[in-house]
């Protein structure tokens, strides 16, 4: 069954797709995400980014199960 | 009794001010077990890029994520090292140059504790914590910072 998920997207890569959050219809996998991202703002590819699952960092494709935090984490620059 | 930690706010609005520093330190004054403190301060440098010169940078964090990481980096450098304490502070928003962004303090019995883990914690708060420096230039234009 066909869900929403929200996906929190945070410093050149909210700059990029123009928000700080989006909406789309679950693709499933954290790579079909990334494929259909790609599709959505062909400004993505260029850019190295990774994926958060609950406020994980994920290495491999990984099932969006429903319900879960989605965020888009480009490399990260504090301090 | 080993006292039980809970996850703690790191986030300022804006810059850590040599007050807040100050006042910090001398909040120490009591725990008499303490032999050495080590400080890092984090402070905005006006580099020049071909876009511009920096003259702030603009902090945002996935706060949720980037306070659970700096627990779980606290509990992780805690059970390293003897240490008495340990305080974590960084900006958000914009921090102008010559400001202080970051604030981390360490205090042990001996100092060569509270000098490896501030080492390690800054290393680990630069790798680690979902936060991103926007570099504003005097330019108008901005920069994304990259840590090295």
């Amino acid at each position: 069954m066909p869900h929403t998920i929200h996906i929190k997207a945070f410093g050149m890569v909210a700059e990029t797709i123009g928000s700080d959050s989006l909406e789309m219809e679950n693709p499933g996998s954290s790579e079909a995400l990334k494929q259909q991202l790609f599709k959505q703002f062909p400004g993505l590819k260029s850019m190295k980014f990774s994926l958060a699952l609950d406020k994980k960092m994920i290495q491999s494709d990984t099932d969006i199960s429903q319900g879960k935090e989605i965020a888009l984490l480009p490399p990260f620059s504090g301090g | 009794m080993e006292k039980e930690r809970k996850p703690k706010n790191i986030f300022v609005q804006g810059a850590i001010s040599p007050e807040k520093i100050a006042h910090s330190i001398a909040a120490h004054q009591s725990k008499t077990d303490i032999g050495g403190h080590s400080i890092f301060l984090g402070q905005i440098r006006a580099d020049e890029k071909p876009e511009g010169k920096v003259i702030a940078i603009d902090y945002t964090a996935y706060e949720e994520m980037a306070l659970e990481k700096a627990f779980e980096i606290r509990e992780a450098i805690f059970e390293k090292y003897p240490l008495t304490c340990m305080h974590i502070y960084h900006s958000l928003g914009e921090v102008k140059v010559g400001e202080i962004c970051l604030f981390v303090f360490t205090s042990s019995k001996h100092r060569k504790a509270a000098m490896q883990a501030c080492d390690e914690l800054v290393e680990r708060i630069k790798a680690e914590l979902p936060i991103w420096g926007k570099e504003i230039l005097d330019t108008d234009n901005h920069v994304w910072k990259v840590n090295v």
